[in-house]
Parts: C-alpha cells; structure tokens; sequence
C-alpha cells in the first residue's frame, strides 16, 4: 500500500510542482565485505542453487566478487541431506538429493572463511493461474492504447499466503527496480484475482508475456516488500534507507561477521499468452 | 536536568530578596491600602470591534497591571481612589482615563489603531515590554499582519511557515507537514484553532498550511513554560485564535494568488453586540488541467472554510459558534482518488460571574480523515481513515488581587480512532473488507495555576494540571515478544469488551515560570514543565504524510513524557523599539515511538509489531532579536541546537540523531517601508541539513543492487545544508479618501537564487546501466519561483 504514496507524489506534478532529482557525488563511508547470499530451492524437480559473493562499495560497479571455496550443505525435514558443489565462481548447485516439495522445510549450513552461517525456510501452499487474457484499451487517463495481458485465478481461503509475480515479455524478465512485485492475500484473501494488468506499456502483435507466480514464505515476503521500498526509495514522502532483512545468520551471535541476502523455498506456476 | 532548574529557582528566589529597583521603590504596596474595588472589562479595536487579546491595562502611579486574555476580557483590583489609568495595545494609540473608583466599575474600552503609517508594522507582543514583564519564556506571538508581511511561496501567506522562521522551530524539509519545536516530533506540537485540535495542519502534503491567514486574528507559540491550561503534547502549543468579525461594519477582504484566490467577509450581526466573519479559499491551478485533453479528467485542488460568529448576551454573557472545513482532492481518472481534511466546530460560552470571576465553556468537535481508492473496475476499492474527537472543558479566571490570579478548570477529550478501513467497491473486485482495530480513549484533565507578582521585580507562574488517560477499545488485543528491532510476533491473545479498562494512565504535570526583573527592560526567567502526550502520529517517512495514522497509548504503547528546562534573558531597548533574548533549553523525554527498519505503518493489523520505544533529549540556545518600530523592521533568529534518541533495537542500542536535527537555524527576516505606498520584505534561512542513512556498501540480489550499511547504524550522515533567500514588494494603490476599496498588488520571489535545496539524499540503480549505482538528491523546488497576488479590501 505504500506504493500509492508514488502516487501522490505525482499529485504534486499537477500543480506544477513537480520537484527535481539529480545525481550528486557524495562520499560515503568505506565498509568491510560482507557475505551476499542469494539462493533458492523450489518445486520443480530442481536442485537447490546458491550464489554467494561480497558485498562491495556502494559505488562500486564492477561485478561482485565471487565466494569461492565454501562449503555447502542442504537438510529437509524428512532427513534428506545434500552438499552444494560449486560449479562455476560463487556458484553452488545441489546433487539433487534434497528436492524441493510443498510442505516440505529446508535448512542451509554454510562454511565460509572459518564462519558458520545457516538458513531456514520453507515451501508452501499454491494456488493455480487460469490464464493469462488479453485486453485492448482506448487512450485514456494512465493508459496507452494497445493490449494488456491480465492475470486470471483463485487465491486460497484463509490469510497468511504471500506471492511473487515475475514477468516475461518474449523471454526477458521485467527487472527494472519498479518490477519487482509481491503481494500479501490480506487485502484478497480467498477473492478471485481476475484482470489483474500484468504489462504497463501496450503489447503489440507477436509479443508473448509469461507470468510466473511464485507462492513464498512470510519472511521472505517481508525480504522482498523491504528490498522493493529500498530500491525504489525516492520522493517526498521515502524513508532514509535502511538496510532489509535477511535469513542468513551467523551461527556465532554477536559476531560482526554478518551476512546479507536470502535463500528462499517457493513454488513456481507459470502461463503465458501471445498476441495474435 | 532537575537540578540545574532548583538551583536557579533558589538563585530567583534570593534575588527577590534584595531591593527592589529604584525605579519601582517608591510604589506603594497596593494590598495594604483600603478596601479595594475592581476595574474590569473588555478591550476592543475601535475599528473592528475584535477583542485586543494581550492588550495591557496600567496604572502608573501603583505601578500595577493587568492584561487582557483570550476574549479581550480584564479585571484589575485596585485600592479605592483616583487613578490615571493606560490602555496600551501595540498599533494602537494608547489611551489614558481618569477614573474615581469607589466602587467597583465596568469600563470596556475601544482602542483606536494608530495614523497608517507607513509600512508600520506590528512584531510580536501585545503590551510593548510584555516579552521582559511577563514571566513566560519560550513564547512568540505573530498576527496576520506578520504573517502576511513575509515573502511568500507562490504568493500564499502561510501560518506555519512564518512559525518556522522563529527560534526553536524548524523542519524537516521543504514542503514537509507541520513543524519541530525544540527537537520534537511534528506530533507533538498542540496546534489549536479556537480551542479545537487540528490533526493536520497541511494542504498539498505540507506546501501550505491549513490556515487561511484572512481569517486568523492571532496566534501564540508557547514552547517552553507551558501554563497548566494546556497539555497532551510535547513540545508545543500553538494556539490560533480567529477574527470574531467586525462588528462595526461590513468588511470584505480578498486576493487573487497563482495558488488560490481568497474571500473574507465580515460584518456585525447587531451593532455592538455581534458579529460575524465567514472567510474561503480555493486553489484552483487544476482549472487550467480542463484545457489539456490528456488532463480534464483529473482534478488536483484544496479548499478551506471557516465561519464564525459572536453575539453578546447581556452584560456578563457572550458566545462565539466556530467552524472550519477543508480538503485537498486528488484525482487521476478513473484510476486512484485520494481526498483529505480536517473539520473542526466550537462553541464558546463567556460569562463573567462578577469582576472578578470570569469563566469560558467550551464543547468542540475535530475529526481528520483521508479516503483514498481505485473508484471501479476488478482492483477497485475504497481505503477510509479518521480521528475524532469530542471535548468538553471549563476554564475559569480568577482576578484575586493585583498580584494574584488563578486559573482553574477541567476538560475531557473522548477520542475514537479508525486507523484504516477498506472496502471493495463492485462485487468483481479482488478486494475483501478489512478494517483494522478501532480505538475508544478518554483523556481527563484538571488544573489549578496561580500568577503571583512578589512586588514589582518577581513574580512567577505556578501550577499543577492532572491527567488521566483511558484506553477503553474493546477486541482482541496481543503482547509482542521477539527480537527487539527485528518484526515481533504477537502473543497471548486477550478479548475485552467496551466496559473493560484496557489500560489507564494517571499522570500529575508540574508547571512553574518566574521572573525578576533587572531594570524596566531587562529580566532573566526560568521554567520547568513536564508534558505528557497520550496519542501519538505513527510516520516513519522522512515528512509526514496525509495518510499517517493517530495512535492511543495502548497496553504496549506507552504515554510519551517531557521535563524541560528553560533560563532565558530578555531585554528592550530603546524604549522597546528593539526586544532581544536569549534562551537556553534542555529536555528529557521518554516512551518516544521509532520503527524497526522497512516498517509498514499503515493498514498493518500488527502495527505495534513493527514499533519501538526509547529515550529522547533535545538542548539548545536560542538568540532572537527583533526591531519593531521605524521604517526598518524584522527579525533574526538564530538557534544551534541538538535532538537525539536512543532506542533499544535501533542503532546497536546507541543514541543516534533525530531525523529533524538540525544543529543551526538562522532565519533573518526583514521589512522596509519606502513610501506609503511601497514595502519591500526579505527573508534568509540557513540550516544545517537533516539527519540521513546513508548505505556503505551493496550487494546484488536477483539481478537488483539493494544497498546496505554495516553494523544497522542509523542517520550516520547529513544531507547537505539548506538556504534560501526571499524577496517581496507590496504596492499598495493609492489612497482616496472617499474610496473605500483599498488594493495591493504583491510581488514574490522565493528561492532568489535557485538554489537546489536538498530535501533528502537517496540511493539507486541507474536506470540505462542497471550495474552503477547513483545517489541522488531531491529538490522540492529546484528553481526561482516568483509570483504575484492581488489583495483588496473595502
């Protein structure tokens, strides 16, 4: 709901008001590397991949340097083990011994430079997409004319599911920082979510969006949502940047040693439509 | 901080002790003369009828005083005899009767303004030494006058800007809601318009205020001393008082802005005996969006309304009825609507039981609400918020003796709170209702002050208000338990109905101000007060926003508490031509609210889940220095000062600055008059930036760079500093006597030199090369504004 505060932000453009932004150098503070995690472990017969690197200076542009060497190990909660071999720079993948299943709970250990890390998470219930439709809309008010594809399905009886909409145009995912999209059911719970826009700019003939909706862990929403306001954190009415949360924690409390990212568990349930 | 303030009441009170100053040694104590009548009545403008609140009534030769309150009413008890007595008021011509009083005699009295001179100007203060004579510290006066005088944005005359251009006060940023007093909350500041809280005091999310200065009389900003009459918030009081109405004539005012245009109408209801004044503007820059195709569904404007009228019963009675009502609209189309306001209404009772005894009943009601929502189609819904409040109170003054007066009375505030409800608006939408928990709370006040002068050179101010807050919501209500700064669970569940006590805080406020006069011009005051705050405005934004939502103390969220600490020196000079202080605080403050990091504060059935509660402490000096008389007028003010908090979860548990601490504010304000018919006015600010996170470091999640700073510190550095300078011209037409249509054009420019004031820093991906990250900087107006509005009246 805080994205409508975007929104009135923009109000403010109709007065004639609208404020400037420009990028300005300013020095901030130097920083020890900190350990980035960012890995998964779905439903679909995959096995679980984990990318770790550092943490760089916040203007530092290169590619993050890569975690090598880490030893990675995977448990479920019906004694499943499995260890991660890294197969490229940073990059870890399982043997498949640990599946990702719904209901099914998943911890992480990592031994990275002498420091123990661990992950928890878990998979949970989905619900399934109908389809995805096509609209064609006149010019109006936030619109261009041109088609947009709608989400169509049920969301399930009973509050407490959290979802992710990842969206495919010819094969590119939307990942601009304003793309990003997740979604609690408190507001929509056990509704049916129907015509539901899924592109903001018209599509045009032979253009094909995919949706892939992922059903998430609670935490891992509230990951998400902090990521969201943090990465789109502009405007009159933005908080001063704060840091997200993170599931990683180091075994050894207290220890500064800590880590950023999430390895998450979720479902994936896909569609797509083509414009004829 | 306690016992820096005994020893100075001690020092106070051994001052006292010694002889008086020459200048007041030959007055006669005038308890120990004969049987005493009392003067009193009410202290009009000759013009207008207005009641001249402050206006100060003297008699030289006892060298004792008194001065008119809130409805121009006085009561001075004097010996019986013949007396010379001044009614001063300043910008008025002050008048002296001469009086045989045997008995005790009513004499209210008109006060005619003085010759318009040109450019004249009133700075702040009814009796022209009141800031030296009268024990308060911490206290700014300014009328519309003033108001009107400083340059304004886009032409709009602004209560709270001008506010902010005083010592001690500052904010967040351009264009952010309400103001800080010395190193509070936005929240914590009493604004009350005719005795009616108003819980929002911005249109367009904080680019004017609520305010519309054609129908403000008066307005008074306490920040330190606080009298027992008035609680329930931190830091400050600020209290408006609207025209009653001219009661002698009709009058129109008005002005056509690029903003807004304004109408104010006035006029007596009986001569004499009523009167009333209804005064409205509307922005209307939306208009011109009809001639854009892409725009004529849109709609972007405010309103406010006010109306009030008086009318005296009889000899001892008078009653006012006030109302306002404003709004800000939004809306795109069909796509997003968002509307808010604030409506107040009052009705005031007057009655003066004998000379002595005078007595205001007030029943008043205030409510804030926002709507907002998609009005159709499958994701439309329709999100609605408010705060209402109905009140009751009874103040009574008690004109004892010449160098005693008592204030007492009680009030109570029944409170409901809706903090968010929704609804979908067609079967089809995505949407189901939800409504968070609402809140019921009842906030009792009594009190009990005495002013009391020790001779001419001491006097002090003492009191004591207590309080009482009732949270009686009935629902389901949780414990939180967890991490402290991480998102906590709620637990242990507990059911209670409307007659269950959810929780019940008592609570005794202290109050005392003194004085002792050094010389005619010179004294040296102290304060100490403790405040106590009740409810509570939950923004985690860097301003606050229309949307943020009232909070009660629950079981889990405490009442706020402040013990402050003034001493200050005040001195005139020449003849009070020039008035001058310099003011120190400390405060203490407890049960402060801050928030877990990317906490969501609205609709969020767990709020409390997402809050944390810690210490604060703000201190500070305050230089203000003002010239009120001759052709050059204005003001400086300068205030270096520190606010800070330290909460358990935020910050490794260390104290961290306050988002509005602003180590300097410098404001220079000034107004020359050229010739009759021009003045020109200048404004500077300067001050240091707000406190900010910055990110040290970042990493990339799923293609996305998300910024980090290591260790969790929070406001580790500023934002760079904010100045800005302006200028305006007023022209008035010229003066024909047998017109009574008077017009002036006034000419703006704000942000003389385009300066690109930083409101707040932030950090992004760039949005062509998504690997470089890029801190930019957002200016509210990042260039000259200039403007032109048109006044008139007749």
């Amino acid at each position: 709901m805080t994205r409508f505060l975007l929104f009135l932000a923009l109000c403010l453009a109709a007065f004639g008001l609208s404020s400037c932004l420009d990028v300005v150098n300013i020095d901030v503070p130097e920083a020890k590397p900190l350990l980035a995690v960012d890995g998964h472990i779905t439903d679909q017969g995959t096995p679980a991949f984990v990318s770790l690197s550092l943490t760089q200076a916040y203007f530092n542009d290169t590619p993050p340097p890569p975690v090598r060497g880490a030893t990675l190990s995977l448990v479920d909660d019906q004694g499943n083990s499995d260890v991660l071999r890294e197969v490229s720079p940073g990059q870890y993948l399982g043997s498949g011994s640990v599946r990702g299943r719904i209901g099914g709970q998943y911890t992480l250990t990592m031994v990275v430079d002498g420091q123990t890390y661990r992950a928890a998470t878990e998979i949970r219930r989905t619900p399934r997409i109908d389809s995805i439709s096509l609209e064609y809309k006149p010019k109006q008010t936030g619109y261009d004319e041109g088609y947009y594809a709608l989400y169509n399905g049920p969301e399930l009886p009973g509050v407490g599911d959290y979802y992710r909409f990842m969206v495919y145009k010819n094969g590119a995912l939307f990942n601009q920082p304003d793309d990003l999209i997740v979604s609690s059911d408190e507001l929509v719970d056990g509704r049916y979510i129907g015509g539901v826009e899924l592109n903001d700019d018209p599509l045009v003939s032979g253009d094909r969006i995919k949706v892939e909706m992922l059903s998430i862990p609670r935490d891992y929403y509230y990951f998400l949502n902090e990521m969201t306001a943090q990465i789109n954190n502009v405007g009159l009415f933005a908080t001063s940047p704060a840091n997200v949360r993170t599931n990683i924690i180091n075994t050894q409390t207290g220890s500064d040693k800590t880590a950023v990212g999430y390895f998450a568990g979720y479902t994936v349930r896909a569609d797509s439509v083509v414009v004829r | 901080m306690k016992q820096p303030f005994f020893l100075l009441v001690g020092l106070a009170g051994g001052l006292a002790l010694t002889p008086a100053p020459a200048s007041a040694q030959n007055s006669p104590n005038p308890r120990a003369a004969g049987p005493n009548v009392t003067l009193s009545g009410y202290l009009k403008d000759a013009a207008t009828g207005e009641a001249l609140i402050g206006a100060s009534v003297f008699v030289k030769s006892l060298g004792v005083g008194a001065t008119a309150n809130e409805y121009g009413f006085y009561s001075l008890t004097l010996p019986k005899g013949r007396y010379v007595v001044t009614y001063t008021y300043v910008g008025s011509a002050p008048r002296e009767e001469t009086l045989d009083l045997t008995t005790s005699q009513t004499l209210s009295v008109k006060l005619a303004a003085k010759g318009v001179e040109t450019g004249e100007v009133v700075v702040t203060g009814r009796a022209p030494d009141q800031n030296v004579r009268s024990t308060e510290t911490g206290v700014a006066r300014l009328d519309a006058r003033q108001v009107k005088m400083v340059p304004a944005l886009l032409g709009e005359a602004d209560v709270v800007r001008t506010i902010q251009l005083l010592p001690g006060v500052s904010t967040v940023g351009e264009g952010a809601t309400g103001f800080n007093v010395r190193g509070g909350g936005v929240d914590q500041n009493l604004i009350l318009m005719d005795e009616a809280p108003v819980y929002n005091s911005s249109h367009l999310f904080g680019l004017f205020s609520v305010f519309n200065p054609d129908a403000v009389k008066d307005l008074k900003l306490v920040k330190g001393g606080i009298p027992a009459a008035y609680g329930g918030r931190l830091s400050s009081l600020l209290d408006i008082r609207m025209k009653d109405g001219n009661s002698q004539r009709l009058g129109v005012n008005g002005g056509v802005g690029i903003v807004s245009s304004r109408l104010a109408v006035e006029a007596p209801i009986v001569k004499d005996k009523g009167s009333f004044i209804v005064a409205g503007r509307r922005s209307y820059a939306d208009l011109f969006l009809k001639f854009n195709p892409d725009q004529k569904d849109n709609q972007a404007y405010f309103y406010d309304f006010s109306a009030k009228a008086n009318y005296t019963l009889g000899e001892r009675d008078r009653v006012y009825l006030s109302g306002y009502f404003g709004r800000d609209v939004f809306k795109f189309g069909d796509l997003f609507e968002n509307s808010w306001g604030n409506k107040t209404g009052t009705l005031r009772w007057n009655h003066v039981f004998n000379s002595r005894l005078f007595m205001n009943v007030t029943a008043l009601a205030s409510r804030y609400d926002y709507g907002l929502g998609v009005p159709t189609g499958t994701q439309g819904f329709e999100w609605t918020s408010n705060i209402t409040d109905y009140s009751a109170k009874a103040d009574f003054e008690f004109f004892r003796n010449p160098n005693s007066t008592l204030h007492f009375g009680g009030s109570s505030i029944f409170y409901t709170f809706e903090p968010g409800h929704v609804v979908p608006t067609q079967a089809t939408s995505i949407f189901r209702e939800l409504r968070l928990q609402q809140q019921q709370a009842t906030e009792w006040a009594a009190y009990l002050d005495e002013e009391r002068s020790f001779g001419p050179a001491f006097s002090v101010q003492y009191g004591l208000r207590a309080t009482m807050f009732e949270n009686t919501s009935a629902g389901t209500f949780y414990d939180y338990t967890g991490e402290l700064g991480k998102q906590l669970s709620p637990v242990n569940p507990q059911t209670y109905g409307r007659s269950h006590r959810l929780a019940s805080y008592p609570n005794l406020e202290p109050r005392l101000s003194a004085r002792y006069a050094l010389s005619e011009s010179g004294s040296i005051k102290a304060s100490y007060h403790r405040m106590v705050q009740y409810i509570h405005l939950i923004s985690n934004t860097t301003a606050a926003t229309p949307l943020d939502v009232w909070l009660p103390s629950t079981r889990n969220v405490r009442p706020e508490h402040a013990d402050q600490v003034t001493l200050g020196y005040f001195r005139n000079f020449q003849h009070n031509a020039y008035e001058a202080s310099l003011e120190v605080f400390g405060k203490k403050m407890d049960n402060q609210i801050d928030y877990i990091n990317g906490a969501n504060t609205l609709l969020n059935q767990n709020l409390e889940a997402e809050l944390l509660y810690g210490r604060g402490r703000a201190y500070g000096a305050e230089l203000y220095v003002k010239k009120n008389e001759g052709r050059f007028t204005g003001w400086l003010s300068y205030t270096l000062s520190r606010s800070e908090r330290q909460i358990d979860g935020i910050n490794q548990n260390k104290w961290y600055a306050n988002k509005y601490d602003k180590t300097h504010v410098l404001a220079l304000v000034g107004s020359y008059a050229v010739s009759d018919r021009l003045s020109l006015s200048s404004t500077f600010n300067y001050s240091t930036g707000v406190a900010t996170t910055v990110p040290d470091s970042r990493f990339v999640y799923q293609g996305l760079v998300v910024p980090n700073v290591n260790g969790d510190v929070r406001n580790n550095y500023r934002v760079p500093a904010y100045h800005r300078l302006d200028l305006a011209a007023t022209l008035k037409n010229k003066l024909h006597p047998e017109r009574r249509w008077q017009g002036s054009w006034t000419f703006s420019i704000y942000n003389v030199y385009g300066r690109r004031n930083a409101f707040g820093l932030y950090f992004r991906q760039n949005e062509d090369h998504p690997t470089q990250t890029e801190a930019v900087r957002l200016s509210i107006f990042g260039t000259v504004l200039p403007s032109a509005t048109y006044n008139f009246t007749f």
